[in-house]
């Protein structure tokens, strides 16, 4: 689709600062999520990761009162400059939420071409795009006699699955995803961490987890977000994931991620 | 020893306590004063309004008292009367609606026939006898004056519904505070607000359009609201699902919220239509009566069912008022269509929550 | 290894998001959206301004006696009267008799439906019922004309024998139809569906650990009704009812029919065959008025509207208030 050359593009954020409201819960995040790599957001619950996700390709702004500052720098183009559109934003930094999201009055194959027909785009090859969606998203075998049915009849792994595939139909340079696997059984998240090494060959991912295994397996970085009680949440240590996890330079990451607090 | 194996639930509520002997006692309570009753009736030849009242009605509530007492104490006799009370006036209302409801069946299909259902009133007057005429002109007429109007209306009910839920507008308050008060418009005074801006000004004779606009404000604030339910029951993470793939507004609403929301728009459509489809003063302001069928709702008089009600009870003729009978039991049909409509879809609309 | 978050001197301004258009479609689409919702508010604004153009030279040249007077003659065009006091008064009568006689029905049905009749009953009940519910009331009307109003003038002439020593059940006139009692009945008729609808539903809403409870703690029913049940449903039924008596005071056709309107003040005679509405008024002069006479009809619809409004109001908010649930 859009010839672009992996490997280059990137995602940086500076500065930012998020409200809702007149609540500050987010302040001062700087993290570069290098191209083609895979970075992990840890923190307990309720520090701000999921926010700051939303921050990166402008849901955020769905939720009424929400406020902003700072930049978010994609190919070094800043994505809340008022000249950008941000459903162009969202064509480029797709998104994979926590709870599988289906279109309910769709069937599988709609669901996984739903991205083209919703911004309007077309392709000339539909059936090869749906099988490697879902191929990419190791759903393939296991829905590929069933295109037809109602994306509700798959069980919940496999719609989370379908929705990653729907993600991956639209090609995006960048790969938002918020537990994706936190309502799955351990098989279908076995698979789904594979799936996250495999894109990244093709694209950044950005991953919201609870599960520190889940990031050492996955992550090549990981940012550490934590927000101590009554102030705004923010990064407490970002960079390789083998140093946050064995060489914390923080004693309050080394007492997160051993388990200690949280 | 304790028994701890399972036990059945008691199938009765905690309400109801099973007892032969007290199934036995409330029988004869119950039947005992209804025999006296109908005993002394017949043999004085008493009005039996009257004997219900001052036979049935305190014999009824003394044996209630005696048995609620006897079975169960001093909170049996309040138990008693409010059973009572509650039995007999839910019996009234049973009385009266089945009444409602039998005369309408009984006495429409005796003015039923083929040719009512499709003949037009050109060549009757309130004596002719049922052999001829109908009111096929009235269910042209209902068809395309409530058609007319639900063309309008439905479009720009969803779109207020849109309003409200899809934008973050300041004024969504006001918008629906109005919309909810032309809720309150009574129906006879949208008629007089046509009539006078319209056909009293000559802007128009009586036409079928002048009716459908009296009928839009009546039929608009049942379709936005119900609508506005719809569209918010669809989940905020499918909409935001839609928008995440990088969709426009419009067509995520387009392509994923209105499908999902199709049952609930379809039941506002529905309620809509079901609201003004008996509509009668905006209509005999507006569109009078015609004989003819007439098929242009921008030209003339144009009949509708319950304008044919209204004309053929007010001649006072028995034949004249079999006709209206004919014509309520259309009505009600078409509303039991209606509403059996409402149902099925409601009752599809909770199947595919129990799956997910 | 790095710490990303590189202290800045100073945070950047925060700006308020907010999830505007941007495409040309989109823009469109809200556009036409909210021109529907002002296109409704206009809507609304534009009937009651009219309303009130045309009702001012009624209320002009009737004064205060409009609403307070009971005399509606139009037929010297240089002295015309209209008074619609009777009428006035008549619509809050037939309102509160309909509800009177209303009220314990449907408060009975609803607690036969919920609390005793057995499930299949109860489903075919609550089907019934809300299928009156969607009855027009122009059926209704013919019902009442036809079946009722000789069934409830004997009624009536019974009462009158009985007790017509009570004022309220003179009559003098031997004429036993058309009276507000016909007329509050067939009102009762109409609203009973709703208002047990509405009851129905608050009870089947109702916490039953609640009425558990005070049984279990040794209350009767009786008891359990009146200090559980009425006391935490009452918030919803009061709305039902306001939301009824709306219906009520709007009713034309079917009051049209069962009424005989006349313009003297009937205070209390309810089996009295003499009656007033404002609803039905407009519908039986509209035909023959003349353009004073319609300023007139206008200035009645006005006030009428204005009262509805104020009932409907109150109602949405009790409803509301009881019943968060449901959105009227
Ligand atoms: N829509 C909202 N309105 C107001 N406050 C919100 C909203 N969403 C989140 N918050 C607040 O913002 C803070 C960060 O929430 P966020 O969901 O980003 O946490 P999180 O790190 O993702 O937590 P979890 O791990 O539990 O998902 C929390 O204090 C939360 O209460
Ligand atoms: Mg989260």
């Amino acid at each position: 689709m859009s010839t672009r050359i992996t490997g280059t593009s990137h995602l940086k954020s500076e500065n930012v600062n998020v409200w809702f409201g007149e609540r500050h819960v987010l302040k001062d995040v700087n993290i570069t999520f290098p191209a083609n790599q895979v970075t992990a957001l840890i923190g307990p619950s309720g520090c701000g990761k999921s926010t700051f996700l939303r921050t990166l390709n402008r849901m955020h702004e769905l939720i009424p009162g929400a406020g902003f500052a700072g930049k978010i720098l994609l190919d070094g183009t800043d994505i809340y400059d008022p000249q950008m559109d941000p459903v162009n934003v969202r064509l480029n930094i797709g998104m994979v939420f926590q709870k599988p999201n289906p279109f309910p009055t769709m069937s599988i194959k709609d669901n996984v071409l739903s991205g083209l027909r919703l911004s309007g785009r077309k392709t000339d090859d539909a059936s090869g795009l749906l099988e490697s969606s879902l191929r990419r998203a190791s759903i393939w075998n296991e829905v590929k006699d069933r295109l037809g049915d109602a994306a509700l009849s798959l069980s919940g792994g496999q719609q989370q699955r379908l929705c990653i595939a729907r993600a991956l139909a639209m090609n995006p340079e960048v790969l938002l995803m918020d537990e994706p696997c936190s309502a799955l059984d351990p098989g279908s998240t076995r698979r789904i961490e594979e799936t996250i090494v495999e894109l990244s060959e093709s694209m950044t991912i950005v991953i919201v987890t609870h599960n520190m295994q889940q990031a050492q397996r996955v992550a090549d970085e990981t940012a550490f977000f934590l927000a101590e009680d009554g102030n705004p949440g923010g990064v407490v240590e970002f960079g390789n994931t083998e140093d946050v996890f064995n060489r914390p330079v923080d004693g309050r990451t080394n007492d997160y991620v051993n388990g200690h607090f949280g | 020893m304790t028994d701890l194996s399972a036990q059945p639930r008691p199938a009765r509520s905690p309400w109801e306590t099973p007892n032969p002997s007290r199934a036995f006692k409330v029988a004869a309570a119950s039947t005992i004063p209804a025999g006296i009753t109908t005993v002394l009736t017949l043999v004085f030849g008493i009005d039996p309004a009257v004997s219900v009242l001052l036979i049935f009605v305190p014999l009824q509530v003394i044996f209630a008292i005696a048995v609620g007492r006897n079975v169960a104490g001093k909170k049996g006799q309040g138990d008693a009367v409010l059973m009572f009370t509650s039995v007999f006036f839910t019996v009234l209302v049973a009385v009266l609606l089945t009444s409602l409801l039998w005369s309408i069946i009984s006495q429409g299909f005796s003015a039923m026939s083929w040719h009512f259902l499709y003949q037009n009133n050109v060549y009757i007057d309130p004596t002719t006898s049922l052999e001829y005429g109908g009111v096929g002109h009235a269910i042209v007429g209902t068809v395309l004056i409530v058609g007319l109007t639900t063309l309008v209306t439905v479009p720009l009910g969803i779109l207020i519904a849109v309003y409200l839920i899809e934008t973050r507008d300041k004024s969504r308050s006001t918008v629906r505070t109005l919309v909810q008060a032309m809720s309150g418009l009574p129906s006879v005074v949208s008629g007089l607000f046509v009539y006078s801006m319209l056909i009293v000004s000559g802007v128009t004779t009586y036409a079928g359009w002048a009716g459908s606009l009296a009928l839009l404000p009546l039929m608009l604030p049942t379709v936005a609201r119900t609508a506005e339910e719809a569209l918010r029951l669809v989940p905020v993470e499918i909409r935001n699902g839609a928008l995440a793939l990088g969709s426009p507004a419009f067509r995520a609403f387009w392509q994923v919220t209105l499908p999902a929301a199709r049952s609930g728009i379809i039941t506002a459509i529905i309620l809509g239509i079901a609201r003004i489809i008996g509509e009668t003063a905006p209509l005999l302001l507006t569109t009078f009566a015609a004989k003819n069928t007439n098929f242009n709702v921008f030209g003339g008089p144009i009949s509708s069912l319950p304008t044919y009600l209204y004309q053929y009870v007010s001649n006072g003729y028995d034949t004249s008022t079999q006709r209206a009978w004919g014509a309520a039991l259309v009505i009600l049909l078409l509303v039991a269509i209606l509403f059996t409509a409402t149902r099925i879809i409601a009752g599809d609309r909770k199947r595919p929550k129990k799956k997910a | 290894m790095s710490t990303s978050s590189e202290p800045t001197s100073h945070s950047p301004v925060r700006r308020t998001l907010k999830a505007k258009p941007f495409s040309r479609a989109d823009r469109m689409f809200f556009g036409v959206a909210r021109s529907a919702s002002y296109f409704s508010v206009i809507l609304i604004a534009l009937i009651l301004v009219f309303l009130f153009i045309r009702a001012t030279p009624a209320f002009q040249s009737q004064g205060i006696g409009f609403i307070f007077g009971s005399n509606w003659n139009t037929s010297n065009p240089h002295h015309i009267v209209m008074q619609i006091g009777p009428m006035i008064w008549g619509s809050l009568l037939i309102s509160v008799l309909g509800i009177i006689l209303g009220v314990p029905m449907a408060l009975s049905t609803a607690y036969f439906i919920e609390f005793m009749a057995g499930k299949t009953m109860a489903r075919v009940a609550t089907l019934v019922v809300d299928l009156l519910a969607a009855m027009p009331s122009v059926v209704i009307g013919l019902w009442g004309l036809v079946v009722f109003t000789p069934v409830a003038s004997h009624w009536a002439e019974l009462l009158h024998k009985a007790l017509g020593f009570i004022p309220i059940f003179a009559n003098t006139s031997g004429n036993f139809s058309a009276s507000p009692f016909i007329a509050g009945w067939i009102v009762a008729v109409m609203i009973v569906p709703i208002i047990t609808s509405i009851s129905r539903e608050i009870f089947s809403q109702m916490d039953r650990e609640l009425i558990n409870a005070s049984l279990a703690l040794g209350g009767s029913r009786s008891s359990t009704f009146f200090k559980v049940v009425l006391p935490t449903a009452s918030g919803g039924v009061v709305g039902g009812v306001l939301l009824g008596l709306g219906r009520a005071l709007g009713e034309t056709v079917a009051i049209y029919f069962v009424l005989n309107l006349i313009f003297k003040v009937n205070w209390f005679n309810i089996i009295e065959n003499q009656g007033g509405s404002v609803a039905s008024m407009i519908l039986s002069k509209f035909g023959e008025a003349s353009d004073a006479e319609i300023s007139g009809l206008m200035a009645a619809g006005l006030v009428l509207f204005v009262v509805t409004l104020v009932v409907n109001w109150i109602a949405a908010y009790i409803v509301n208030k009881a019943q968060p649930w449901r959105k009227l």
